[in-house]
C-alpha cells in the first residue's frame, strides 16, 4: 500500500475536504480573495508574454504622459501667473505705504508666513527716441530675496559693480524694444537725467504684464534709485506679504490696513495679477479636451483589441482551466487583474513620466507641474477607460465553453458568390482568399477597422486644425484681423497721423477707430465696443452670418457677445455705450478673435461724437506681402505709437506642439492595433497555410494572401477614418470656435494633398507591419498540429 | 431497471439516467446522445467505444459538466449534478473529477510543475502541500527532471503523462479520459495505458473514451455507443490483473 503511487488515503481525503468546501464558497463569491492558482496563472502568463506586456504598459504610459504634458503646457500657456508665482516664491499681497513699515509687525500678523521688503519705489520717466514712458523704479538687493524674487530670463541680475544697471520687466522691455546692454536716460521727478543700462530682463508674478498693467517696472540697486530720486518724500515703500492661506487674502489685507493705521495707500493682491495675466484662450482648452478624449478612446480601443486578441489566442488554455475547475468568475477576474494591472502600471508610469517631462525637459517653458484637478481628471479618466477596455474582452473570455477540444479556429464559411465570380474573372487568388479571410471573424475585424479608423480620424482632425492655423496666418483678414497694425497718434493730431500713415507706400487703407466700454443689460461687467471705420467706408470685418452694417445704429458682433446677450442676428438691443444709451440692431456675426468674442463692432459715426472724436487709433491695412515689422519700424520712427496685431495662430501655437505629440501617440496606437490584428490573422490561418501550400500556392502568394487579409482592414479603416475626419474636421473646429466665442466659420479641412500623403503613409506603414510576419510565416515549414 | 440502478441508492461513482443531448446547429437539431443510462461504480474502469460521431465524447463531456445536457439526470458521488450551474460544476470538477484529453491540453504558459500543482492550488491546498503532491506524482510518472520544462519541450507521451498527473492531483472520485491515446504512437500508448491500469488497480474509477479495441481491452467493462445509444455493455477479460479484492471488483451486467 505504501508504494502505490496514486493511492488516496481516507485520511488525506478527510483532511482536504474542508479546504475544498471553503474554496468552493470563495469561487461562488462570498469570499473574493484571489486564489493561489489564479495568481500563479497570471504570473506565468505575464512572464510568457513579457514583450507584449511591456508594449501595453508603454502605450498607456505614452498616452497618459502626452495628455499630462499637453495639459501642463496649456495650463501654463493660459495662466502664466501660476508658474511665475511659484518659481519666484511670490508674495500674495503687495502693500504700498508712504514710509517703510516695520517688517516685524507685518510678519507677526496671523496668517503671514514671510515678508518681502520693504523696498523703496519711485516713479521716473524713461526716454527713448524722444518718446517718454513712465516707469516705476524699485530697489532690490543684489542678492535675490527669498520671497518675491524676479525670475531672470535674459542677461543677469543687478550687480554692485554696475551701479547704473537696471533689470527691466520683460513684457515692458519687449514693448519698448529694450534688450540687455541697451542704455536709456531716465528722468527723475526733479528733472535730472540719469543714464541707465539694462543688465537683464526678468519676469515676475508680482505684477501684471505691460501694457495691461502700468507703469512698467524696472528693478535697480538702492544706490541707483537714490541717485535718480534723492527725495524720500517722492517715493513710496512696497512690502510683499506671503500668506499661509491664499484664500484669506482679503481678510489679511484688512488686518494689515488696521495694523499700519492709515499708512497704506493701496494694496494689490495675487488675484488681480492673476486676472490680468490670464489669456482668453478658451479655444485652446476646448481643442485639448477634444484631443484628450479622442486619445483616450483610441487607447481604449487599442487595449480592448489587444486583450481581445490575447483572449482569443488563449481560448484553448482558458477552456482547459475551466475543465480543471476554474469558474467563469475566476477566469474573468484573472484576465481583468492581469491586463488591468498592466494598464494601471502604464497609467502610473505615464503620470510619473508626464511629471518628469514637465519638470526637466520643459523646465524652461513650463515652470510648475500640472495642478491637481486636471491631473486627477486625466488619471481617473484613464483608469476608467482601462477597466472598461479590459473588462469587456475578459467577460467574453469568461464565457469560453470549458471543452478544450472546441475549435479555436475561425468559423468556416464557403466562398461567397462574389468570391467565385472574382475567381472566375481571374482576379489573383491571393487577393480573393485574403479578402475572404479578412472578415471570417466579424468582431475582431470590426475592432481592427475601428481601432485604425479612430486614430486616423483624429489625425485628420489634427491636420484640419493645422490647416486652420495656417489659414489664420496666411489670411488674417478672414478671422477679423485685416489690420496688421494699430497706430495711435501719440503727440500728433489724428489727421496728421492719418496723413503720415497713408503716406507709407505699403499702406492700403487706414480706418479711424475707438474702443469704449459698454454696459450690457443684466451683466455686472462691461464688454468692449469697437468703433472702426465709418458707415460710408467700413472696416473689412469678416462677416460670416447676416450682413455688414450699412447704417448708423446697426452693429455686428462676435459669437461670444451673441451668447452673452442671448440675442440672434436681426435683434435690437439696448446698450450703454461709453455712457450714452443706444439702441443697436445686430445685423451680422463676425469672427472675433479678441475678448472671447465678446465685442460689439459698430461704425465710428454710430457713436456719440464725444466718444467718437477724435479717433483713438487707426487700423492700418497693409498691401498683400508687405512686412508688418518693417512698416511698424518706419511708422514708429515717425513718432507714432504702433502696435502690431498678434496673429491668432501665434496665440494658439502651442496647439501645433500638441498636434504633433498626439499624432505620434495615435500612430503608435494604430501600430499596436495592427500588431494585434496581424498576430491574430496569422494564428487563425496557421492551419490554412499548409492547405494553401498543398493546393500549390507559392510562398509569395501565401504571403500576399496573409497581407491582403489584414491589409484590407487597414485600407478600410484608414480610408473611413480619413473620410470621417475630413468630413467632420471643419465642422468640429467651427463648433470649438463657437464654444470659444470666436464663432463658427474658422474651420478648414486639411488639404487634399496633405490628406493623401497621410493616408498613404498610414496604409504603407501598416502594410509593412503586416508584411514582415507574413513573409516569415509564408517561408516557414508549417507543421500540421492541432494548435 | 433494478433497484441498484436507482440513482443515489448506492454509491455509484457517476451515473447517467436517460441522458439526452441535442445540438442545435443551423436550425437543425442533431441528436448526439439519445437517452443513455449508465452507472459506473467505484473502482470500475469503463471504456466507452463507438465509431466517430456516436456521441461518446459528448457523453463523457456531459458526465464532467463540460457540456450541458438537454434532458436526463447526472449523479456524481451520490449527489445530483445536472442541476448545477456552471460554477457549481466547476467546483464539483475541481474536487471530484479529473480530465485527460486527446490533445493533452497542458496550459502552454506554465511549466510542467505549475500545470500539475494548479488543480491542488485551485482546490485550496497550501502551496507546500501542492508541491509535495506534485513531486510525488511526477516521481511516480518518471518526470521529475521535466518539472521546470515548458509543455512545448516535451514529447506527446510525456505531455500526456503530465496531463494524467494533473488530473490525479486532487485525487478525484472519477477520472474521465477522452481518447487519451488518440494522439500517441504505440510505445507511448503502451506507457499511458500501463499507468492508467496502475491507477485503476489502486481503486481509481476511470471512464475512458476510445475507438481502439486494444485500448478498450484494458477496461473491466466496455460500453459501445452507436448513434447516441448504448448498443452493448458488458464486462470483458478475466479479472486476473487484479491483485486484491476491492471496490473495483463489483462488475455488473446491465440488465
Amino acid at each position: 500500500m505504501r508504494n502505490e503511487p496514486f493511492r488516496v488515503t481516507t485520511e488525506e481525503r478527510r483532511l482536504k475536504a474542508p479546504s475544498h468546501r471553503a474554496n468552493g464558497e470563495s469561487a461562488i463569491g462570498r469570499v473574493s480573495a484571489i486564489n493561489t492558482a489564479e495568481r500563479r496563472w497570471i504570473k506565468a502568463d505575464l512572464l510568457a508574454r513579457r514583450g507584449q506586456a511591456v508594449l501595453t504598459v508603454l502605450a498607456v504610459a505614452g498616452i497618459v504622459g502626452a495628455l499630462i504634458t499637453a495639459a501642463t503646457l496649456l495650463e501654463d500657456g493660459t495662466n502664466p501667473w501660476r508658474g511665475l508665482f511659484t518659481r519666484g516664491n511670490g508674495a500674495h499681497v503687495w502693500i504700498h505705504t508712504k514710509d517703510a513699515p516695520d517688517p516685524a509687525t507685518l510678519k507677526a500678523l496671523d496668517g503671514v508666513t514671510d515678508v518681502a521688503g520693504p523696498y523703496r519705489s519711485a516713479p521716473a520717466t524713461l526716454v527713448q527716441d524722444g518718446k517718454k514712458t513712465p516707469v516705476a523704479l524699485q530697489e532690490m538687493p543684489a542678492a535675490l530675496p527669498a520671497v518675491g524674487r524676479p525670475i531672470v530670463r535674459e542677461g543677469g541680475w543687478l550687480d554692485p559693480d554696475v551701479p547704473a544697471g537696471v533689470v527691466v520687466e520683460r513684457s515692458f522691455a519687449k514693448a519698448l524694444g529694450l534688450r540687455p546692454g541697451a542704455s536709456f536716460p531716465a528722468i527723475g521727478l526733479n528733472g535730472a537725467d540719469h543714464a541707465l543700462t539694462v543688465v537683464g530682463l526678468a519676469e515676475s508674478g508680482d505684477q501684471g504684464f505691460y501694457p495691461e498693467w502700468t507703469p512698467g517696472l524696472a528693478w535697480t540697486l538702492s544706490t541707483t534709485l537714490r541717485q535718480v530720486e534723492p527725495a524720500l518724500g517722492r517715493s513710496e515703500a512696497v512690502t510683499g506679504l506671503r500668506l499661509a492661506d491664499p484664500d484669506a487674502t482679503s481678510l489679511i489685507v484688512q488686518r494689515t490696513i488696521t495694523a499700519l493705521a492709515g499708512q497704506v495707500q493701496r494694496a494689490t493682491t495675487w488675484r488681480e495679477v492673476q486676472a490680468s495675466m490670464e489669456l482668453d484662450n478658451r479655444l485652446l482648452g476646448v481643442m485639448l479636451a477634444l484631443f484628450g478624449v479622442a486619445g483616450l478612446v483610441a487607447a481604449a480601443l487599442a487595449i480592448a483589441n489587444a486583450v481581445g486578441g490575447r483572449v482569443l489566442a488563449q481560448q484553448r488554455d482558458i477552456a482547459t482551466l475551466k475543465s480543471l475547475g476554474f469558474t467563469r468568475r475566476q477566469v474573468v477576474r484573472m484576465l481583468v487583474i492581469e491586463h488591468g494591472s498592466l494598464g494601471l502600471a502604464g497609467i502610473a508610469l505615464g503620470v510619473l513620466c508626464g511629471r518628469l517631462i514637465t519638470a526637466y525637459t520643459l523646465a524652461e517653458t513650463v515652470v510648475v507641474p500640472l495642478s491637481s484637478a486636471p491631473l486627477v481628471a486625466i488619471t481617473f479618466g484613464a483608469v476608467l477607460m482601462v477597466l472598461v477596455a479590459v473588462w469587456l474582452p475578459a467577460w467574453s473570455g469568461g464565457r469560453t465553453p470549458p471543452i478544450p477540444a472546441a475549435p479555436s479556429a475561425p468559423p468556416r464559411g464557403h466562398l461567397s458568390r462574389m468570391a467565385r465570380v472574382a475567381l472566375l474573372v481571374r482576379l489573383p487568388p491571393a487577393l480573393v482568399l485574403g479578402a475572404r479571410d479578412a472578415f471570417t471573424r466579424r468582431l475582431p475585424a470590426l475592432l481592427t477597422t475601428f481601432g485604425l479608423a479612430i486614430p486616423m480620424m483624429m489625425i485628420t482632425i489634427g491636420l484640419g486644425c493645422w490647416a486652420t492655423l495656417d489659414a489664420f496666418r496666411s489670411h488674417p483678414e478672414q478671422v477679423g484681423q485685416a489690420a496688421a497694425l494699430t497706430v495711435r497718434p501719440g503727440n500728433l493730431t489724428s489727421d496728421a497721423a492719418n496723413r503720415l500713415v497713408l503716406g507709407n507706400p505699403d499702406v492700403v487703407a487706414s480706418y479711424p477707430g475707438t474702443e469704449v466700454d459698454t454696459v450690457v443689460p443684466g451683466q455686472t461687467r462691461t464688454v468692449r465696443t469697437r468703433a472702426l471705420g465709418t458707415v460710408a467706408d467700413p472696416y473689412p470685418f469678416s462677416v460670416v452670418e447676416g450682413r455688414m452694417f450699412r447704417e448708423r445704429g446697426e452693429a455686428v458682433a462676435g459669437q461670444g457677445l451673441l451668447d452673452l446677450l442671448n440675442v440672434r442676428i436681426g435683434d435690437r438691443t439696448r446698450l450703454t455705450i461709453g455712457g450714452t444709451p443706444l439702441i443697436v440692431q445686430i445685423v451680422g456675426r463676425v469672427l472675433e478673435p479678441e475678448q472671447d468674442g465678446e465685442v460689439l463692432s459698430v461704425a465710428l459715426d454710430s457713436l456719440a461724437p464725444k466718444d467718437a472724436l477724435p479717433p483713438q487709433f487707426f487700423g492700418v491695412v497693409l498691401r498683400q506681402g508687405a512686412d508688418p515689422a518693417v512698416v511698424h519700424a518706419r511708422l514708429q520712427s515717425q513718432g507714432l505709437e504702433v502696435t502690431q496685431a498678434v496673429n491668432l495662430a501665434d496665440r494658439l501655437s502651442v496647439i501645433r506642439v500638441i498636434i504633433v505629440l498626439l499624432v505620434v501617440v495615435l500612430a503608435l496606437l494604430g501600430l499596436a492595433t495592427m500588431l494585434t490584428a496581424s498576430a491574430l490573422g496569422l494564428r487563425d490561418h496557421a492551419l490554412d497555410l499548409a492547405v494553401l501550400k498543398a493546393m500549390g500556392l507559392t510562398p509569395r502568394q501565401v504571403m500576399a494572401t496573409l497581407v491582403t487579409g489584414t491589409g484590407l482592414l487597414v485600407v478600410l479603416g484608414v480610408g473611413a477614418g480619413a473620410l470621417a475626419g475630413a468630413a467632420v474636421s471643419s465642422g468640429l473646429i467651427d463648433l470649438q470656435g463657437a464654444a470659444s466665442g470666436i464663432g463658427a466659420g474658422i474651420g478648414r479641412a486639411p488639404g487634399a494633398a496633405t490628406l493623401l500623403v497621410a493616408v498613404l503613409a498610414a496604409v504603407g506603414a501598416a502594410l509593412l507591419v503586416a508584411l514582415i510576419p507574413a513573409r516569415k510565416a509564408a517561408r516557414a515549414r508549417v507543421p500540421v498540429t492541432p494548435r | 431497471m433494478s433497484l441498484a440502478n436507482e440513482p443515489g441508492t448506492t454509491s455509484a461513482a457517476v451515473q447517467a439516467v436517460n441522458l439526452v443531448k441535442v445540438y442545435q446547429t443551423g436550425g437543425l437539431p442533431v441528436h448526439a446522445v439519445r437517452g443513455v443510462d449508465l452507472r459506473v461504480d467505484r473502482g470500475e474502469f469503463v471504456a466507452i467505444m463507438g465509431p466517430s460521431g456516436s456521441g461518446k465524447s459528448t457523453l463523457v463531456h456531459m458526465l464532467g459538466g463540460l457540456d450541458s445536457r438537454t434532458s436526463g439526470e447526472i449523479w456524481v458521488d451520490g449527489k445530483r449534478a445536472d442541476t448545477l450551474n456552471e460554477s457549481g460544476w466547476a467546483i464539483l470538477r475541481r474536487q471530484k473529477i479529473g480530465f485527460v484529453f486527446q490533445f493533452f491540453n497542458l496550459v502552454a504558459n506554465m511549466t510542467v510543475a505549475d500545470n500539475v500543482e494548479l488543480p491542488a492550488l485551485l482546490g485550496g491546498s497550501s502551496p507546500r502541500h501542492a508541491r509535495e503532491r506534485r513531486e510525488y506524482l511526477l516521481g511516480e510518472l518518471g518526470l521529475v527532471d521535466k518539472a521546470d520544462a515548458s509543455p512545448a519541450q516535451l514529447s506527446g507521451g510525456e505531455q500526456q503523462r503530465v496531463a494524467l498527473a494533473r488530473a490525479l492531483a486532487n485525487q478525484p472520485q472519477v477520472l474521465l479520459a477522452d481518447e487519451p491515446t488518440g494522439n500517441l504512437d504505440s510505445r507511448n500508448t503502451k506507457d499511458v495505458l500501463r499507468l492508467l491500469g496502475q491507477v485503476h488497480r489502486q481503486g481509481q474509477t476511470i471512464v475512458m473514451v476510445t475507438h481502439d479495441a486494444r485500448v478498450a481491452g484494458l477496461a473491466d467493462r466496455v460500453v459501445t455507443l452507436l448513434d447516441g445509444m448504448i448498443v452493448d455493455d458488458g464486462a470483458i477479460a478475466p479479472p486476473r490483473r487484479r491483485t486484491k479484492p476491492g471496490a473495483g471488483d463489483v462488475v455488473e451486467l446491465r440488465g
